[in-house]
């Protein structure tokens, strides 16, 4: 885990598209909702125009200190994530041309993964065969639950029989990959109902599961720069959901998943995710493996493997910027260097199933918090290699516990 | 700076219940007689520290030499010594009024008299102080100057006829109250030939100078350069320098009788020089001290604790510090097992307490932990073993060696209007006061009298008297001597381990309940720990409660990409550094609330 201070040329993109057609009051990502996503009002088109802007602008910056794209300093992107907000609202030929755009500046490779994230209402999930025509090889549709209560009560546009449809057209557009996110901890779902849901959703077969316990972010003024303010509708709702969640019931979830999944052949590989064999997100592994990834749009985040910088997450600001030429406003966090970086590699690298090589994880002053891991029974020795530790299932519920005695 | 002659020098205080406007009215005198510059005036000069601006009330005796120049054309050095607003420091009060010879009474002509006014007034004419009295506020739409005079006339004799009507805010009125200074209060009386007797009425302590004191020279005369003798501490020096305030010091020759100033000592210890000493000459010096000098004692005794152990030789440089400017509270090393190495602290009262360690962790950036206040208790053991004094609960000897144990109580009284006599009735017998009598003030307001224990005035009586009242109702009490009482320790076991932070002596009725509250309580303050950890109430051995903080099931962070990196790391420092606030008593991570639960355990 030694450091080199050496930024890198990026491995991956993350693109934002900060377009919903409605806000969900739980949600904490950039986004603009309502007239500004569709209608004459739309500003989808000038939102277009700027990130190819970005692109360029990244890009070129990139050209300058890595040399272009084929340089062996400068390898072409082998992933490009288009997460959101609700990127299948973006037109079929203005996604194809957006790609385009990124294989022109960055490369992309022949094999590279082209992620879109989709949500499966009727009027959200956009042209699914005209999205896998414009290079995108894997689909994350943001099915959340399928129970219909609970999908309301979340402020979802969809039903679980959008998701079927969704997941139908999908597979028939012909994606390589296909992947659900969905939510445990809901509030006032019982465990049954959620395990129902579950199941499911597991019947369609997806390729891909990333479940996350529902997080509610509570305190309005948590945002930065490169966060919107929660509006107080949103706080007032989150307080009510947070008061109908239960962490015993959410624990019993995990657990559940931890039997379930592997009898239907997914395998966790990162805390939240699980996989048929061959179908973990490569995007994301970028992160937690501490890669460079490129970011281009409002409020996202781009780490060169020696700091991590963002965009402001204002619509106005970023797209002002642009349009005048200039790279758009934001911040950056100051440089993790040394045992702080490392303590940052530990954590991301735990959260993964391979875990981390023991004598690593034991150096460099953690080895108090990995033995206090271990007789907690949050690590254990990894069942397929001996000399790594991996997170047990208790770890993965109570990481925290274990990661704010690392950092 | 001119010695004006003792026949043109008045010496006064001013007595005031919180917000009842002496600040505002002491600034009004400092401006009119421009012993300020109004450029420079900031609000309530007097009230120089921060905490007395934000708490709105004087901690420390200030004084200030005003030169008015009266209707008779005549210029008078006019000495105003502020005194202290708080039952907690009536002795400091005691000797500063004893520095003056007359006093204006300020009443708030909306609110009228409230209970330390008028321990304060009858202080003053003990000490055959004159009085002024001004009615403040009368600007104020609310204002009844007439029910008020009223009120002063019946509770304290007070004449209608010398009252003055004043709104300090405004301004208005308050030249008749520099004329009323200069005639009805009488010049002081000191021989100006006799041996030196200066009357010690407040000290700060100050870096460079030592040791000052605030003095009165009630006979002879304090020379610059003259050594000096504390008559009630034995201490000598010879002073660094003496002179008045304006309200900053300003160095003269001498000190006249008559005349108030400073002295600054050189000495390192306020406990050398303390408040009610007298001063005398080293050569030749008086005979007799000024009658009065004690040594106020503590009443109210807590624990004071670093949040992390490294800070204990801060804490005590700290506390030696503070003290050198205190020296009413006291402290000595004390260990806990739950708590590790801290210090049990004595104070004035409630209030002393609380601004001591306000100033301890503001003046010296530290992070404490207090434990619950106490008073001191005299346990009697059996066979004849004799009496122990004990401040602290984890002192207490085991049930079967006490023969029997009594407990300090105070005389109460509480000013209030008549609507919350009945409440007022069942507060102080659920405290397990004793109803002593009750006098009108006038048709609308009381003061009642009680006996209570001092324990149960410490733990909340005041905050609920004042939440029960709206604030309506003040309180003034004073020591009344010691009783027998059937008190138990009450202990609270976390994980099977008794924490003695959380142990307290209570009444015996009181103990089941007071053990099922606390314990509830400890549940919601208690977070999760990574086992289930149970929380035992126990009497000498005997469990009444128990609850269970369960076990922490799921801390995650589901989604980590891109940004949330950043924030998680935010995330999980915060959660790092929340635990390190957190007390490790065994294995169980205890937070600082937890243990200022015990001061509430009333079951309502």
């Amino acid at each position: 885990m030694a450091e080199t201070l050496q930024p890198t040329a990026p491995r991956g993109l993350y693109l934002h598209v900060p377009f919903c057609r409605s806000l969900c009051p739980y949600c904490d990502f950039v986004v603009v909702a309502g007239a500004a996503a569709f209608g004459p009002r739309s500003r989808v088109a000038g939102y277009l125009t700027a990130v190819e802007r970005e692109i360029d602008l990244r890009a070129t910056a990139l050209d300058r200190q890595f040399g272009s794209v084929g340089a062996a300093s400068r390898p072409p992107l082998e992933t490009l994530y288009l997460g959101g907000g609700t990127p299948s609202l973006i037109p079929a030929e203005q996604l194809a041309r957006l790609i385009d755009r990124v294989r022109d500046r960055f490369g992309l490779t022949a094999g590279a993964e082209v992620t879109l994230e989709a949500n499966p209402g009727a009027d959200e999930r956009g042209d699914l065969r005209g999205t896998a025509q414009a290079g995108v090889s894997r689909l994350s549709v943001g099915v959340q639950v399928m129970e219909t209560s609970a999908l309301r009560s979340l402020g979802r546009r969809h039903t679980p029989d959008d998701a079927v449809t969704t997941v139908a057209a999908a597979r028939a557009a012909g994606f390589a990959s296909l992947s659900l996110d969905l939510l445990a901890d809901l509030p006032d779902l019982p465990f049954d109902a959620w395990a129902e849901s579950l199941d499911a959703a597991l019947a369609l077969a997806p390729d891909h599961l990333s479940v996350y316990a529902l997080t509610l972010s509570l305190s309005p003024d948590e945002s930065g720069d490169d966060r919107l303010a929660t509006p107080a509708g949103a706080v007032a709702w989150r307080q009510r959901a947070a008061a109908a969640q239960d962490e015993e019931r959410g624990a019993q979830e995990l657990e559940h998943l931890d039997v379930r999944l592997p009898a239907a052949g997914y395998a966790w590989y990162e805390i939240s995710n699980w996989a048929q064999p061959g179908h973990e997100s490569r995007h994301n592994r970028l992160y937690w493996e501490r890669a460079s990834v490129e970011a281009v749009g409002p409020g996202a985040h781009a780490f060169d493997g020696v700091s991590r910088r963002w965009n402001s997450a204002d619509l106005d600001a970023w797209e002002g910027a642009l349009s005048h030429g200039t790279l758009p406003p934001g911040g950056s966090a100051p440089t993790a260097a040394g045992e702080e970086a490392a303590a940052e590699s530990l954590v991301l690298a735990l959260r993964m199933a391979r875990g981390v090589a023991r004598d690593v994880a034991s150096s460099a002053g953690f080895g108090e918090a990995i033995a206090w891991g271990e007789e907690h029974g949050l690590l254990a020795a990894h069942p397929d290699d001996a000399t790594r530790v991996q997170l047990t299932l208790r770890g993965r519920l109570l990481s925290n516990e274990l990661f704010s005695r690392i950092v | 700076m001119s010695n004006i002659p003792q026949s043109r020098l008045r010496n006064f205080s001013i007595i005031a219940h919180i917000d009842h406007g002496k600040s505002t009215l002491a600034d009004r005198l400092l401006e009119v007689t421009h012993t300020v510059d109004p450029r420079q005036m900031t609000s309530q000069v007097l009230d120089s520290m921060d905490l007395e601006r934000e708490k709105g009330i004087t901690i420390k005796a200030r004084a200030v030499r005003l030169e008015y120049e009266a209707a008779d054309g005549q210029t008078y050095g006019l000495n105003l010594i502020d005194t202290p607003g708080h039952v907690d420091f009536s002795y400091e009060v005691s000797r500063s009024l004893q520095a003056c010879d007359g006093a204006i009474l300020v009443v708030d002509a909306s609110q009228g008299i409230e209970a330390q006014t008028l321990a304060n007034v009858h202080l003053a004419m003990k000490l055959g102080l004159v009085i002024i009295p001004v009615l403040n506020k009368i600007d104020l739409p609310a204002s009844d100057p007439e029910a008020v005079m009223d009120e002063l006339e019946e509770t304290l004799a007070i004449p209608r006829e010398e009252v003055l009507l004043v709104s300090a805010k405004e301004g208005t009125g308050v030249p008749a109250v520099l004329e009323a200074l200069v005639k009805r209060i009488p010049a002081p009386s000191g021989k100006l030939d006799a041996p030196l007797k200066a009357l010690v009425f407040d000290s700060h302590y100050d870096t460079y100078k030592g040791v000052v004191n605030y003095v009165r020279v009630q006979e002879g005369r304090l020379k610059a350069g003259e050594a000096i003798r504390m008559m009630g501490s034995g201490a000598e020096c010879v002073p660094v320098e003496i002179g008045f305030f304006r309200p900053q010091h300003v160095p003269v020759q001498e000190l006249l009788a008559g005349e108030v100033g400073y002295v600054a000592t050189g000495l390192k210890n306020v406990r050398e020089a303390r408040v009610g000493d007298t001063v005398t000459s080293l050569l030749n010096g008086a005979t007799e001290p000024l009658p009065g000098y004690q040594v106020a004692l503590p009443l109210v005794f807590a624990g004071i604790y670093p949040l992390s152990g490294e800070d204990y030789p801060s804490l005590r440089e700290a506390l030696e510090k503070l003290h050198l400017n205190d020296a009413s509270f006291s402290f000595e090393p004390e260990s806990s097992g739950a708590l590790g190495f801290g210090f049990r602290c004595g104070f004035l009262g409630l209030l002393h307490l609380e601004i001591v360690q306000e100033r301890l962790e503001r003046e010296f950036n530290l992070q404490l932990i207090a434990s619950a206040p106490s008073c001191k208790y005299q346990v009697i053991l059996n066979g004849a073993k004799g009496e122990q004094l004990i401040d602290n609960p984890a002192q207490m000897p085991s049930p079967n060696h006490i023969e029997e144990i009594r407990e300090p109580w105070v005389a109460a009284s509480i000013v209030t209007p008549t609507t919350y006599i009945g409440t007022i009735m069942d507060l102080s017998t659920s405290k397990r006061g004793i109803f002593d009598g009750m006098d009108y003030l006038d048709e609308k307001r009381v003061v009642m009298r009680f006996q209570i224990p001092l324990a149960e005035l410490i733990v909340d009586y005041f905050d609920q008297l004042k939440s029960r009242t709206q604030g309506y109702a003040s309180l003034d009490y004073t020591e009344s001597g010691y009783r027998v009482a059937p008190l138990v320790k009450l202990d609270i076991l976390v994980n099977g381990e008794p924490v003695d932070a959380l142990s307290t002596i209570i009444h015996r009725d009181r103990a089941q309940s007071a053990g099922r509250v606390l314990a509830a309580k400890l549940k919601e303050l208690i977070p999760r720990q990574m086992f289930e950890v149970p929380i035992q109430a126990a009497i000498g051995g005997t469990i009444i409660a128990r609850e269970t903080v369960k076990a922490v099931r799921k801390n995650v962070l589901a989604k980590c990409y891109g940004g949330d990196i950043t924030r998680k790391k935010k995330l999980l420092e915060k959660q790092k550094e929340g635990k390190e606030r957190m007390k490790r008593v065994g294995s169980v991570e205890i937070p600082q609330e937890a243990f200022l639960a015990v001061l509430r355990t009333d079951a309502d």
